[in-house]
């Protein structure tokens, strides 16, 4: 570990917490629709789609508007994609994505995770890109805000009604949030040198003398709200290492910043709504916890290296001429500290765009993005799943907290009983279960089993870590799972659909029954959510739940690969 | 043939989705109130 790494880290740090407030107080000004700027375009979207903007929509109208636009709209891709091959925008005629790739694809885009089990330079036509995948990149951001926001309504209603209109959120948060956003950053990663344009792929000579075929494309403006959606799919198969994606310093470091910008303003937006901005500072903060201790272990574990080098006598000690540690996998121009200050950022939250490749890391280092996308997305997060993951986590906190002294807990002054918690808990059981379901399935049958490029408990991690991955809509590769497979295909692509609606439905329900619940005033038995004892609580819950839930199969991946590498085995 | 069977599981998971909604409202509806101060 270096000096200079540490700061870069710290840089990264200070930026985050400097733009909380500016974003949050943005966020308030689309969301409670003050910003008009775009009036125009707006009403004439909510005119043609039939759309009453006034409507105060329940919980179950919410979510119903929320599946069918979903539904259609992944539909929609799955066609556009099979028939790519008669579509514009291609000019080196593609063919149609097959079924399997087209059904992922389409469930990936949908639900903000964008697993990619192809290389985006070889399968998808231009048109493919920008319409159907960009299209998923924003709208997919915009339903995890919405139901961030529809979350907040619900808690701050003070006697009843709705939780809000999923349409006009849905078109607020992609006019006046996301398409801004991602012009400015596309601006500054052309300003840095990404490449922005429609040309040929253009043929070189290496100095080898060999021939290679470079990918051109509209790369900036994808990357740019592939980062600021948390949606991470690559235009190039390379993702972030691609240096025509990701060329200098800057755009690596905008790049993983914009990741967390949204998400951060987030809290600020919460505890502005709720009216207690204390307690979206604690939300904040433990985040922030949460995130230094994973930033921390994965950036000693990648720069103390792996010791079966040190021990054939490669030299792991960093100098003026050697980043020394890990540096299998790593980009040369990013370097160790920058390599798992991404691969933690993209992980806590549902990004997944990667500027390393995961499967190198050391055992301890690859634990870190595996365990942050266990623990839920919710160190930051995705573009609103990652709020509204800590509320409920939030709100499973004050319900252990009244357990431990008799009292019916309460959360921002409402009540939390039986049916918030059954929602709570339905939210909490199901991420667990379809990953450990799916990656079981995958451990026992031939198919899944051919998908691994590793044996032993490394090719457990390559399987534990698709289905987390998908599961948690975070969409990153362990980079050593061969899932082009009509098994690996179809089961990673109901992993997200699962990992996304079946979470979203009773986060909803939450939501409207929160809304329904009258708010009560303090009083002297209420758990205050404002201290620091609460963020240490909670951030106690979000760890033991985690631990809990998946220490075992942890066990079997990468720590018992941790221990046979100190032992001198490698898988 | 293989286009159907995607189709088809894409549809059926969203309307399964619309059925957990309904199911999602009973489980909460049907939830006890036991208050305590």
């Amino acid at each position: 570990m270096t000096w200079n790494g540490w700061f870069q880290i710290l840089f990264f740090s200070g930026a985050v917490l400097a733009v909380t407030k500016p974003v949050g107080v943005y966020l308030i000004r689309v969301y409670d629709g003050s910003l008009r700027w775009l009036a125009p375009v707006e009403r004439g979207i909510y005119r043609l789609a039939g759309i009453d903007p006034e409507e105060d929509q329940s919980w179950t109208r919410y979510a119903a508007a929320l599946l069918v636009f979903s539904a259609v709209s992944m539909l929609v891709t799955y066609v556009a994609l099979r028939l790519q091959g008669h579509l514009p925008l291609n000019p080196f005629q593609r063919p149609g994505v097959v079924d399997r790739q087209a059904f992922e694809t389409a469930a990936s885009f949908t639900t903000n995770t964008n697993w990619q089990s192809y290389a985006g330079e070889t399968t998808m036509s231009y048109l493919s890109q920008m319409m159907q995948l960009a299209f998923h990149n924003f709208t997919s951001a915009a339903v995890g805000v919405a139901c961030a926001v529809a979350l907040a309504r619900g808690i701050a209603r003070r006697s009843g009604g709705g939780i809000g209109n999923f349409w006009v959120d849905l078109v607020r948060g992609t006019l006046y949030l996301f398409l801004p956003a991602c012009f400015v950053l596309a601006l500054l990663f052309v300003q840095q040198g990404t490449i922005q344009n429609f040309a040929h792929y253009v043929t070189i000579t290496t100095v080898e003398g060999a021939k290679q075929v470079l990918a051109m494309g509209p790369v900036a403006s994808q990357t740019a709200i592939k980062q600021l959606g948390t949606n991470g799919g690559g235009f190039f198969n390379a993702n972030a290492a691609h240096p025509f994606e990701n060329p200098t310093p800057w755009t690596n470091f905008l790049s993983v910043f914009a990741i967390f910008v949204v998400p951060a303003g987030l809290t600020w937006f919460y505890g502005r709504t709720v009216r207690n901005q204390r307690h979206g500072w604690a939300l904040w903060a433990a985040m922030f916890v949460l995130f230094a201790g994973g930033v921390a272990t994965a950036y000693w574990a990648e720069a103390r290296g792996n010791p079966i080098h040190a021990a054939r006598g490669v030299d792991i000690v960093a100098s003026a001429a050697n980043p020394g540690g890990n540096m299998e996998g790593k980009e040369v121009r990013f370097g160790i500290a920058n390599s798992a200050l991404y691969a933690t950022v993209t992980t806590d939250a549902s990004c997944g765009a990667v500027n390393s490749m995961h499967d190198s890391f050391t055992p301890l280092g690859g634990l870190v993005p595996l365990v942050n996308i266990q623990l839920g997305e919710l160190i930051f997060g995705g573009v609103g799943s990652g709020l509204y993951g800590m509320i409920v986590m939030a709100v499973l906190t004050v319900f252990i907290a009244g357990l431990m002294v008799g009292r019916t807990p309460e959360y921002l002054g409402k009540k939390i009983q039986s049916r918030e918690v059954r929602m709570a808990m339905l939210y909490v059981l199901i991420f667990p279960a379809v990953i450990l379901v799916l990656t079981a399935t995958a451990a026992v049958l031939p198919a899944g089993l051919a998908g691994r490029n590793n044996a032993g408990p490394h090719g457990l991690s390559e399987m534990l870590y698709a289905f987390s991955s998908v599961t948690g809509n975070n969409g990153s590769a362990f980079a050593g799972l061969s899932g082009g497979s009509y098994f690996y295909n179809t089961l990673l692509g109901l992993g997200t659909l699962f990992g996304r609606f079946a979470m979203m439905v009773p986060l909803l329900a939450l939501a409207g029954f929160l809304a329904e619940r009258r708010t009560v005033a303090e009083s002297a038995g209420t758990f205050p959510v404002t201290t620091p004892l609460f963020v240490a609580l909670l951030v106690g819950v979000i760890v033991i739940v985690g631990a809990l839930t998946f220490f075992p199969a942890l066990s079997l991946g990468p720590v018992v690969e941790h221990l046979l590498m100190q032992a001198g085995r490698v898988f | 043939m293989l286009d159907l069977l995607y189709v088809a599981l894409t549809v059926g998971f969203f309307a399964l989705m619309l059925g957990y909604v309904r199911g999602c409202e009973r489980l909460g509806r049907t939830a006890g109130e036991d208050e305590r101060p």
